[in-house]
């Protein structure tokens, strides 16, 4: 029965993992038609170094070849030199500074991550969680590399320093959770491989259980501030535009809802101290809920930035 | 090359011939002396560790007798020893240094210890005078190999003995083991050694117990007595029965009591577990029969490594370092051949310096013969002719200097001769190579058999 779900669950990630490429294939195609925009070529260069550090990180950390690491941080440190100039050229062009198209959220949120990566490399050294950050990066920048993105937007809301910081704040919330739930599955690989006595092979040069730990617990601890006050002052804007009204639309309550289960995973993690397994469950649930908000777009009549 | 080694090592001879012919710190100047005093001999170097006896030498011409040298120092019987011992001769000799020095030929391969010992032998040979042009190039390149093969290979990364693995094992648990609790029960040897290494890689506190109460408190006050790494450490003896309300507080605990039940269960890590908000615990059982019930390692958070277990790692840490020798050994193979290519174009030293001598002669000659007809140049004409006329030889000595460098290069010794024929350097170069003799090349010795 497992292996039923298991196949299900690869043809339809293999099928969005095609109809995304395609999807990035045509608006290349459409994008080529037209002149092209600088920040489309600042974003392709981006991405061509985070393709190649994400290549190189994974001899680096799967068998230990510390050479590697010589292209993985000055490729990664290059990438995000020029997804940096590229959000800003596009942002410029937009005439706005708020992200709030998809493609400018996708570029920012690569940034964002990318930033944390190489913060938590700078304090921690581990260069681990590149393994599975750095080909996510990757993905989140080629649909935005590829061409200009068409919707359009309203721009009452472009100006406004209250939704820069809402949207600021709720990712870094998400880049924060992010870490956390993928520190929590090395945690998992490295406890197993201790319990089961591995020493040599594949992940053997994983950071320390209790580095492992540290990155998980502190990035959570650094997002929930981001999140309330992200929460806080979307709240502020909603109150200000539709009235009390807004916190019975489903976007809003199922943000209150990630929010307390995120209090929840906090408390627990602080005065029981939750690791291993249990942490992975519960950081996969928060991080499913913080999907389903984004994804809760589509029914939200407050949370609407396109243009009628 | 005139390098030749001789000694014996654990692959060539039994514990009972290697201490026979041991030398003491305290020797090993003296034993350097008397190794620089046989005759031929004109640089040397003793090196003696637990493994290994080895004497090693430069000699002009490579005639020394070193058994009469080992006969005389160590007063034994050499026809009895001559089976065990080894000799090498020329870039066997580099060869052989270099894989000592890079912990190849070691017990332990990969053990970081020896190339300390060779460093120690090499610096008592240079304050005896031991080490001149010939050994002491060799020796510099040898320390520059050993770091090479440890840098670009990973043979001395994985730690091979128990207490290391230990070490390492916790590391990958606590990553630093700076301010972590160590509680060791029993008075085993090995976990002393295992606590002892636990200590010095940081772990600030530890807890010592044991049945009997006063052999946890003997054994305190040689933890206390002992300074381990210079560190401030918190070492306390505790009574048996508050055993468990230690092992909570501890981090890792060492067990090596001879107890003939588990004195660590399930029940006992799960309590531990709970008091330490599932902080990890890590259990090093070097009791036989165990100390830590196997069931332990079910429990979130806690980690039991038995005897075999760490056993296990340090073979398989061993046969990992085997296969990183292989990439060492080319390393090596690669660097003789560069320190033989290189003494060879040092061969062609003494012709340079035989062709510039012999050439300023004759500009000198030159010079003093044209003397009376410079007489009424001025101070700054006469400059001008001494630049023209260096210039010159330096024009005219360049061509024969490159096909010197490239003849000693390339070992071609026929094109080497024709030039020192075609420049008449043949007795220059003799005396040009031995113009200034090193300390040990005086001759403070009886003479050396022609």
């Amino acid at each position: 029965m497992r292996w039923l779900e298991l196949t299900v669950f690869c043809v339809t990630a293999a099928n969005s993992a095609l109809r995304y490429i395609l999807m990035c294939w045509i608006s290349a195609q459409e994008s080529a038609s037209r002149t092209m925009a600088m920040y489309l070529i600042w974003l392709r260069v981006a991405l061509v170094f985070f393709g190649a550090s994400s290549v190189a990180v994974i001899p680096d950390v799967l068998s230990g070849q510390a050479r590697w690491r010589r292209l993985v941080l000055p490729a990664c440190v290059a990438a995000v030199f020029f997804n940096f100039v590229g959000l800003a050229e596009m942002l410029n062009l937009a005439h706005h500074w708020v992200p709030a198209s998809l493609h400018e959220i996708e570029t920012s949120f690569a940034l964002l991550l990318a930033l944390t990566f190489l913060a938590i490399y700078w304090r921690y050294r581990a260069i681990s969680l590149g393994l599975f950050v750095l080909p996510i990066i990757f993905l989140l920048l080629l649909l935005p590399a590829a061409g200009p993105d068409h919707a359009p937007l309203s721009s009452q809301w472009m100006h406004n320093g209250w939704v820069l910081l809402h949207i600021a704040l709720l990712l870094a919330a998400y880049a924060a959770l992010i870490f956390s739930l993928l520190s929590s599955l090395l945690y998992l690989i490295q406890e197993r491989r201790l319990k089961q006595k591995q020493v040599g092979g594949v992940f053997s040069h994983l950071p320390p259980l209790d580095t492992i730990d540290q990155i998980a617990f502190k990035t959570l601890v650094i997002g929930f501030p981001c999140m309330t006050a992200g929460l806080l002052a979307g709240a502020w804007i909603a109150q200000e535009s539709v009235g009390a009204g807004y916190f019975l639309d489903p976007k809003v309550l199922l943000s209150v809802g990630m929010w307390l289960l995120y209090v929840g995973m906090l408390f627990v993690r602080r005065h029981s101290g939750l690791r291993g397994k249990r942490a992975v469950y519960l950081s996969s649930l928060v991080f499913l809920v913080a999907l389903s908000v984004w994804a809760a777009n589509q029914f939200s009549t407050v949370h609407r930035f396109v243009a009628p | 090359m005139n390098f030749v080694l001789i000694g014996v090592n654990h692959k060539s001879a039994p514990l009972t011939v290697r201490e026979r012919l041991a030398i003491s710190p305290a020797r090993l100047q003296e034993a350097t002396q008397s190794l620089l005093s046989v005759p031929c001999v004109r640089e040397g170097m003793v090196l003696s560790t637990c493994n290994r006896v080895e004497f090693l030498t430069y000699q002009e011409p490579a005639q020394a007798d070193l058994l009469e040298f080992i006969r005389d120092f160590f007063a034994v019987d050499t026809t009895a020893l001559r089976p065990y011992m080894y000799e090498y001769r020329a870039s066997e000799v580099v060869r052989h240094l270099f894989r000592v020095a890079s912990s190849l030929d070691s017990l332990v391969v990969g053990e970081p210890q020896i190339l300390g010992q060779v460093k120690e032998s090499y610096a008592v040979a240079r304050s005896v005078g031991g080490m001149n042009s010939n050994l002491e190039p060799l020796m510099q390149r040898a320390f520059t190999v050993a770091r090479k093969v440890r840098n670009q290979t990973s043979i001395g990364i994985s730690s091979v003995s128990i207490a290391s693995v230990a070490v390492d094992l916790a590391r990958k648990i606590f990553g630093s083991l700076q301010g972590k609790t160590v509680l060791l029960v029993g008075a085993g040897k090995m976990g002393e050694l295992a606590a002892r290494s636990l200590m010095q890689q940081g772990a600030s506190t530890i807890y010592l117990c044991n049945r009997t109460d006063e052999r946890a408190v003997a054994l305190a006050e040689k933890f206390s007595s002992q300074k381990i790494s210079g560190q401030l450490h918190i070492v306390q003896s505790i009574p048996y029965s508050s055993l468990h309300d230690y092992a909570a507080m501890s981090d890792i605990v060492v067990s090596s009591t001879g107890a003939e039940t588990p004195i660590f269960n399930r029940q006992h890590a799960q309590a531990y577990a709970h008091r330490r908000k599932q902080r990890p615990m890590f259990f090093i059982d070097i009791a036989v029969p165990r100390d830590v019930d196997p069931e332990i390692d079910r429990v979130e958070g806690i980690f039991v490594y038995n005897i075999d277990d760490l056993q296990a790692v340090a073979v398989s840490n061993l046969s990992n370092r085997a296969r990183e020798a292989a990439d060492a050994e080319a390393i090596i193979r690669a660097e003789v051949e560069r320190y033989a290519k290189r003494m060879q174009s040092l061969d062609g030293v003494p012709s340079i310096v035989a062709l510039q001598k012999n050439l300023e002669e004759v500009r000198q000659i030159e010079l003093r013969r044209m003397a009376p007809r410079f007489a009424g140049l001025s101070s700054d004409q006469m400059q001008a002719v001494e630049q023209v006329t260096r210039a010159l030889v330096n024009k005219m000595q360049h061509a024969p200097i490159q096909a010197i460098k490239r003849a000693a290069q390339e070992g071609d010794r026929e094109t080497l001769a024709t030039i020192q024929t075609v420049f008449d350097l043949e007795g220059h170069s003799e005396s040009a190579a031995t113009v200034e003799p090193t300390q040990a090349e005086k001759p403070t010795k009886q003479d050396c058999p022609q």
